[in-house]
Order: structure tokens, then C-alpha cells, then sequence
């Protein structure tokens, strides 16, 4: 599947369709869309996670965190807290991959190539805030791996 | 002794959230409002009804070579946004008004010197609960002369320059976090490392964090209280040759704004390549 002759998982790949479509203008409007919506995928009262990794940043950002819940079957999903001043494509890429990598399993997400960002955000905004458009994806990575490594601990 | 300071030394400079409201209220605005964000996507999702939007990479900087866009890209963003050289400009924008001092600052290398700063910012002015709109407002496409020049050599420092100052021992303000001063981190707390590969400072530099100058609320601190770090702490002195600098010359454009609008130093320069320039510049001094 990954890398070459890459098969996205099929929510993620519908989004990216859709994203790749798209003018500049429409991409920018649809990913203000996202990140309004990023609200949606916080995490529940009383709902419980294998994993959960919450951040406070000191000075720039605001605080994002990730909640991992793993089924026995080790399919994931995700779920986010984000601050108020976190950026707008943070926010948006949060609720992109909410919901792009909801069920997958756990060595999909850890094997996901980030290629497919730009297609999304588009490569001129890639090119002017590389380091914005990259954060929630690594986060959901490192919470994987985590999870991951903590179960071969356990072994 | 000196006379204490109690006023800013150009209070023009500077405009309030309540007097820009009444501005828009009266419809009497005779200016140009533009927001500059590090939230690349912030104005999109609402901004100050008639604020255009000038991005300091994506339109201030040049695509290829690292430096600032050319007299003539200048004058085409001036021109697409309404902006003649006589229009005020008046810059506001998340992050305590980094990039708006930022794009204030990259005019003024223009020669654009009808500039003023939202005091507070796009945060003061959403906390206390005023308009924003999603609607991106149309100005007549204005005529904006090419500049002749840019004035790198009055407000702008490049490596030699501040080589050259640091050897002179001449003041030069690293308005970066402590951690960072101190080597600790090559990067703001929790923020990306961009590739610096040496963490410290400029042998000379004397740490003055940007944050010391603003109130929890974004505002600018007093006349008073900024002469206070700057003039008593720092032991800046009028007159004397100044360069600020932080990480990529956003903070420090801010600090520079400070010291040349609020505390009238006349000869401030802002080192924009910064310590992502000298911390990885090969054989570059550095002190820890």
C-alpha cells in the first residue's frame, strides 16, 4: 500500500479528491470550514483513551491535544483539544484527520507518508507555513507510536 | 539626570481599538487598515470590516532569494490594495502585533512612513467584542509610484553589519526568550526548530525579551515603564546605534518599533536574518 503506488485510507483519500479539485480560493474556504468544525472532534464527557498526550505551549502556540482510542482490533481514532490561539491550519488539519483517519488501523497511520499535506493544503501555503501544516499529523504519529511501543513494552 | 519619560516620543504612532471603532462607526476612516498575521488563514475567518490583508512572507518577502520583494513587487501590493503614498496605514494582527510591526517595518523600507500600529492588535480588539466580517473589502487599484530605493542601510542590518557592531561593542538587544539567549533552545519554547544548528547569542547582546514591553492585554506598556527596560535596564542611550534582532525579525521588528516610535531612538536597525542566520553561519561568534 505505502509508499509507492500509495493508497491513502479511503476517508482520508475522499477528502484529498476533494481538496485536490479545488481552486486556491475554495481550498482556503473549505479548510476554514474544516477547522470550524474542529470543535466536533474533542473529546466527550466520561469518554476514555488508550492515550492521551496534551501539550501547553509556553509563548506561541496554544495548548493541542491528542487523544488515541484503540478498538481490540487495533483500529484507531482520534480525537483533539485545541486552544484557543492555536492557528487556523492547525485547527484544520486537526479536523481533516479526525475524521480522514478515523478507523484505520494503528500501523496505517504510523506508516502514512505526509505527502499527502500539500495535495490538501495546497503547496503554496505548504511553502509559506511549513511548519504549521505538518504539527497534528506528527502529534497523531507520536501518539501512535507511544501506544505502540507501551504494548511491545508490555509484551 | 535626565528628565523622566512620560510620554511616547511619536504618540501618533499608535491608535486605539476605540478610536478605530468610532472611525468605522463615523464611515470617516482616511486611512488603510492591514492585518498581518503569523495565522496564515486568521483573516479569512474574519477580520476588521475594510482590512485588507498583506502576508509578510507570501507578499512582503521574495519567493527565491531570501530577502525582502523588490521596489516594483512594492508598489504593485501597495497599488492592489488601495494604497497611495500618501494612505495611512494602519497594521494590526494576532501574536501581539509581531507581523503587523513586521509589515510596518518592510514599508518603512519602502519609504512609507504614514504608518501607524493598532494598539493591542486583532486580540484586544476581539476580546472586548468588536465586529469582525468575513467580507474582503474592494479598493480602486491605486497608481503607487515605484520607490527609487530601499532603505536598507537606515533601518535594516545585514551579517556584516552586526558583525561589525558586536566587535565595536555597540548595543545590539537579542529580544528573544531567555532560553534561547542562553542557548538552551534554538527556538521559541515549543515552537518548530527551523534548522538552527548552534544555540546562543551575539557575543555583546543583552537580553531583552519582546514580551517585556506589552501588558497582558497586547497594549504597549508606558512611556515610563519602557524607558525603564530599555533606557535604565538596557542601558540604551540616545544617540547611540542600536540593532535588535530575535530569530527571523519578527519579534525584533516589534522591539524596533518600540524603541523607534515609542522611545524616539533615531538610529535603530533590525537584523531580519536574525539567528537563523547567524546560528548557522559557519565561524559566526557566538557567546553562551
Amino acid at each position: 500500500m505505502y509508499p509507492n503506488g500509495v493508497t491513502y485510507p479511503a476517508k482520508l483519500q475522499a477528502i484529498i479528491d476533494l481538496f485536490v479539485s479545488l481552486p486556491e480560493e475554495e481550498k482556503r474556504e473549505n479548510l476554514i470550514a474544516y477547522a470550524e468544525q474542529a470543535g466536533k472532534h474533542e473529546p466527550k464527557p466520561g469518554e476514555t483513551f488508550e492515550l492521551e498526550d496534551v501539550r501547553k505551549d509556553e509563548e506561541c502556540t496554544d495548548t493541542v491535544g491528542v487523544y488515541l482510542h484503540v478498538t481490540p482490533e487495533r483500529r484507531v481514532s482520534f480525537k483533539v483539544t485545541l486552544g484557543e490561539k492555536v492557528q487556523t491550519l492547525t485547527k484544520s488539519m486537526a479536523s481533516i484527520l479526525c475524521r480522514g483517519l478515523d478507523g484505520c488501523f494503528l500501523e496505517e497511520i504510523l506508516d502514512l507518508p505526509s505527502d499527502f499535506v500539500p495535495q490538501i493544503v495546497g503547496g503554496h501555503l505548504v511553502r509559506i507555513r511549513s511548519q504549521t501544516v505538518y504539527y497534528v499529523l506528527t502529534r497523531m504519529k507520536t501518539a501512535c507510536k507511544i501506544y505502540r511501543d507501551r504494548l511491545r513494552a508490555e509484551v | 539626570m535626565s528628565e523622566p519619560v512620560t510620554v511616547y516620543a511619536h504618540p501618533e504612532a499608535l491608535v486605539s481599538t476605540e478610536w478605530l471603532a468610532a472611525q468605522l462607526s463615523d464611515g470617516a476612516g482616511d486611512f488603510r487598515l492591514v492585518e498581518s498575521n503569523e495565522d496564515i488563514l486568521l483573516y479569512d475567518t474574519g477580520h476588521i470590516p475594510g482590512a485588507v490583508h498583506i502576508d509578510w512572507r507570501a507578499d512582503l518577502q521574495d519567493e527565491l532569494i531570501r530577502d525582502y520583494i523588490s521596489p516594483e513587487a512594492f508598489a504593485a501590493v501597495c497599488a492592489k490594495n488601495g494604497i497611495t503614498p500618501e494612505t495611512t496605514v494602519i497594521f494590526y494582527g494576532d501574536k501581539s502585533n509581531w507581523w503587523a510591526c513586521y509589515a510596518l517595518w518592510a514599508f518603512r523600507l519602502f519609504g512609507h512612513t504614514r504608518v501607524k500600529i493598532l494598539n493591542g492588535g486583532r486580540d484586544k480588539w476581539t476580546q472586548e467584542g468588536r465586529p469582525l466580517t468575513k467580507e474582503k473589502p474592494k479598493f480602486p487599484a491605486t497608481n503607487y509610484p515605484v520607490p527609487a530605493r530601499r532603505h536598507d542601510a537606515e533601518i535594516r542590518a545585514f551579517f556584516d553589519d552586526t558583525l561589525a557592531h558586536s566587535q565595536a561593542k555597540k548595543p545590539l538587544v537579542d529580544v528573544r526568550s531567555p532560553e534561547e539567549f542562553s542557548g538552551e533552545k534554538t527556538h521559541m519554547p515549543e515552537y518548530p526548530q527551523e534548522g538552527v544548528l548552534r544555540g546562543g547569542h551575539i557575543p555583546g547582546a543583552k537580553s531583552v525579551p519582546w514580551k517585556k514591553a506589552v501588558n497582558a492585554d497586547g497594549t504597549f506598556k508606558t512611556a515610563g515603564e519602557l524607558a525603564e527596560i530599555y533606557t535604565q535596564g538596557c542601558g540604551l542611550r540616545a544617540g547611540e546605534d542600536i540593532i535588535a534582532y530575535c530569530r527571523i525579525g519578527e519579534r525584533s521588528s516589534h522591539t524596533w518599533f518600540v524603541l523607534t516610535y515609542l522611545l524616539g531612538y533615531e538610529q535603530v536597525r533590525n537584523y531580519d536574518g536574525s539567528w537563523t542566520e547567524w546560528g548557522n553561519r559557519v565561524r559566526a561568534p557566538i557567546e553562551r
